[in-house]
């Protein structure tokens, strides 16, 4: 394992923003939307407040338990054999994100980028220099993201700054769109739009210290929460109610929209690249710390090696769906309801046992 | 070695990047799409007007002779499959990136099929949301084959800039798609689209003031046949009916979401009627717009339009810079008529209409807590035609340019 412990704060907190920031350029908002209509951009505001106490109480005991990571900790505390069917469930949804995840990037690329070229290859080659992007380490992964962030986040805020004008601000009435109730158990339902922050807890202990490590990750989802929060919000004033739920890329409706002036009209391609960016690197953390839950789940030291067979599995089992639609509205969305009742309850579970057990107590 | 020969494979495989090269010279940018109705019902006569790129250009010598844009129609059933039947007789690929303009003959607006055809361009990638749309009075085809711009003759400049000036002045609307799905699915509001014709209407007048006509009307003599004037107005993704220039402005002037830079007109002078006096309307802040909305009583509107006026010509000479009570007379004159214009419009929209084409229903939602309460509020039928609106118009500053003072006829014809 290519790890010394060299990374910090920032890096960890590069690595969270650019996982957790990609969704708002994908089809998340499409997916919230269909059913909450133009209350969708306060979905993710509920959906964090559900999940944030559960990860901080993980936080906690990763913190009272020194020197493991997440597996290692579900296993101290409920037991070895326990301990691995609930790693295998978290490794089993973190493919699952991550299979379903590439399918919707690899459509968003062929759709409106590459018409002509299968979807097949595009996966192919998609996932290939994923695999060598993993293959260089969690350190270089790190290094790389925080090299990456401000050119990523500075093209975001060109988007937001050239869309400004098409804003409507009263689009955002009425406030609670298709009906508050519907809002608040939609957001309990989405809680697993944030899922990828348990996923990032297996990479605990690769910090230089493990504070830099929960300093870099709080810091990160707050201000990633806000960035969601803020392109929903352009979203919803920019297309309306009726039309959110329709498109299916609205990040990339916006930049083929915008123009610099009258003269640079057709620039989506200049963010496209900034965002293909982000969209490499994300899948590249993806495919590394999933590589790594398995390894801890068998107890495999070495499991770089891994990479390329789950590479290759990615790609096979992303190309099952027969289109995206039902890869984001249908398979994606019951993921999500699944696991975010097992995310919230989770850490409460492992708390309580570990009160019981007594270990909190030292 | 093996090392090597699998390094070597993989880097073959980037080469299917280049599965949708395709080199500028094998490209046909489409600048302006038309779609017309033919006899059979879901087919439809598509016209593309391909722009030249060698003409205009300082590098094209060789493209001297040729025409600057190739304009070819074909039937259809959507906007994508017919570029591939055009293919029979285009040599290169269409490519519709670079469209600026979709025009619709009127026929084919104010068909209830119109939302289905126009639906299907919003569902390619190619085509973007920025796109204007232009309703022609006569056919689509006709409209692009004639209109023959003397000066500009490329036509993706063409278009750019005539839409460009025309908007700024406020004789069209700026009618993007965006705009048209946003107004046709939110199922409230008219969308106003732009009108334009390249034959003369046999009800020309010569009596109207200058923004009193819609395209086809303005007696013009010489440059190109093409005029933009005026707008279609559409309800629930269908034509209704057309406005003239004046009453594109007021709208614009009403809704807030759109931007109109100057407004030129004329207004009879309210000291000698024979003449007209010229000022230049403009607004420095958006009007306010206040709407209480009420369950079982008429919901009341209220809307405050400051805005500057400056004088550019008097005919009449009479002095109105310097003569306070004058331009009290002039000042109230101004007003009173926007006021009585402005009015005019809205009641014809309340009572022909039943709906406004000044994106009003924005300001009633914040009354509601979600879109069902909103939806069965119900804006197009029962909010807005029964709303009590007075809109009031305040000047905030009356300029009267770099002339303090006209000549005095007395002195110059003594």
């Amino acid at each position: 394992m290519q790890n010394n412990g060299f990374l910090q704060t920032k890096e960890i907190l590069a690595i969270t923003l650019i996982v957790i920031g990609s969704k708002l350029a994908d089809s998340t908002p499409a997916l919230l939307a269909q059913k909450a209509q133009n209350g969708f951009w306060l979905i993710p505001v509920i959906a964090f407040v559900c999940i944030f106490p559960s990860f901080l109480i993980m936080l906690y005991l990763l913190n009272r338990y020194q020197h493991k990571n997440m597996i290692e900790l579900i296993e101290t505390i409920t037991g070895k054999w326990i301990g691995k069917i609930i790693g295998l469930l978290l490794f089993l949804f973190t493919f699952l994100t991550l299979t379903l995840n590439s399918r919707n990037y690899v459509e968003q690329i062929k759709l409106l980028y590459f018409p002509e070229s299968p979807t097949e290859i595009i996966y192919l080659i998609f996932f290939g220099i994923v695999f060598f992007g993993a293959k260089r380490g969690f350190e270089v992964i790190g290094y790389t993201s925080w090299v990456a962030l401000p050119i990523i986040k500075l093209s975001a805020a060109l988007v937001i700054i050239l869309i400004m004008g098409n804003i409507v601000i009263q689009r955002v009435f009425p406030i609670f769109g298709s009906g508050l109730p519907i809002m608040l158990s939609e957001g309990v339902k989405s809680t697993a739009i944030f899922a990828e922050l348990f996923f990032l807890l297996i990479a605990y202990q690769s910090a230089k210290k493990t504070q830099m490590f929960t300093k870099g990750v709080i810091i990160a989802s707050i201000i990633a929460i806000l960035e969601i929060v803020l392109f929903y919000f352009v979203y919803i004033t920019v297309f309306d109610y009726n039309s959110i739920g329709k498109i299916a890329f609205p990040f990339h409706d916006i930049i083929q929209y915008i123009q610099f002036g009258e003269f640079f009209t057709n620039i989506e391609t200049i963010f496209m690249i900034f965002w293909l960016f982000a969209a490499y690197i994300k899948f590249i953390i993806f495919i590394y710390i999933t590589a790594w839950i398995f390894g801890e789940i068998f107890a495999i030291r070495n499991f770089e090696p891994l990479l390329l067979p789950f590479s290759f599995l990615v790609i096979m089992i992303g190309l099952l769906p027969i289109n995206s639609i039902s890869n984001e509205l249908v398979l994606h969305d019951s993921l999500i309801t699944i696991m975010s009742p097992f995310l919230i309850i989770l850490p409460v579970l492992l708390w309580i046992i570990a009160l019981v057990k007594g270990d909190l107590k030292r | 070695m093996n090392r090597k020969l699998l390094m070597f494979l993989f880097i073959m495989l980037l080469l299917a990047g280049c599965y949708d090269r395709i080199e500028l010279e094998q490209q046909s940018y489409v600048v302006a799409m038309g779609i017309d109705k033919t006899d059979r019902k879901g087919v439809y006569a598509f016209t593309y007007q391909i722009a030249n790129p060698e003409v205009g250009s300082a590098a094209g010598q060789g493209g001297a002779d040729e025409a600057p844009a190739e304009i070819v129609t074909v039937d259809g059933a959507d906007i994508l499959s017919a570029t591939h039947t055009a293919n029979s007789f285009v040599t290169k690929k269409i490519t519709l990136d670079h469209t600026k303009v979709i025009v619709v003959s009127e026929e084919l607006a104010r068909d209830e099929d119109f939302i289905r055809v126009i639906q299907s361009a919003s569902r390619s990638p190619q085509i973007r949301r920025g796109v204007q749309l232009v309703v022609s009075r006569e056919d689509a085809s006709d409209f692009i084959n004639n209109n023959k711009p003397l000066m500009e003759q490329r036509p993706h400049k063409y278009y750019q800039f005539m839409l460009d000036r025309a908007t700024q002045t406020g004789i069209i609307p700026e009618a993007t798609l965006h705009r048209f799905f946003q107004i046709t699915e939110g199922d409230a509001d008219l969308f106003l689209a732009i009108y334009a014709t390249t034959e003369q209407s046999d009800q020309t007048e010569n009596k109207k003031t200058e923004d009193q006509y819609i395209a086809g009307e303005i007696p013009q003599i010489g440059g190109s046949p093409t005029q933009f004037m005026g707008s279609a107005v559409f309800k629930e993704g269908q034509m209704i009916d057309t406005f003239t220039g004046e009453e594109t402005r007021f709208a614009q002037i009403l809704d807030n979401t759109l931007e109109m830079e100057t407004l030129f007109a004329t207004i009879p002078d309210p000291l000698m009627p024979e003449y007209q006096i010229a000022y230049n309307y403009s607004q420095k802040e958006d009007p306010s717009i206040n709407i209480q909305y009420h369950k079982e009583k008429p919901t009341t509107i209220d809307v405050q339009i400051p805005y500057q006026a400056e004088i550019l010509a008097v005919p009449s000479l009479i002095k109105y810079s310097q003569n306070k009570e004058y331009q009290k007379v002039l000042r109230e004159t101004l007003t009173k008529r926007l006021n009585e214009k402005t009015a005019e419009l809205v009641r014809k929209s309340q009572e022909e209409y039943r709906s406004d084409p000044f994106y009003w229903s924005l300001y009633v939602r914040k009354y509601f807590k979600d879109v069902k309460d909103y939806e069965e509020a119900d804006w197009h039928k029962k909010i807005y035609p029964n709303a009590k609106i007075t809109v009031n118009y305040k000047m905030e500053k009356l300029e009267f340019g770099k002339m303090i003072n006209d000549s005095n006829l007395d002195e110059v014809r003594d």
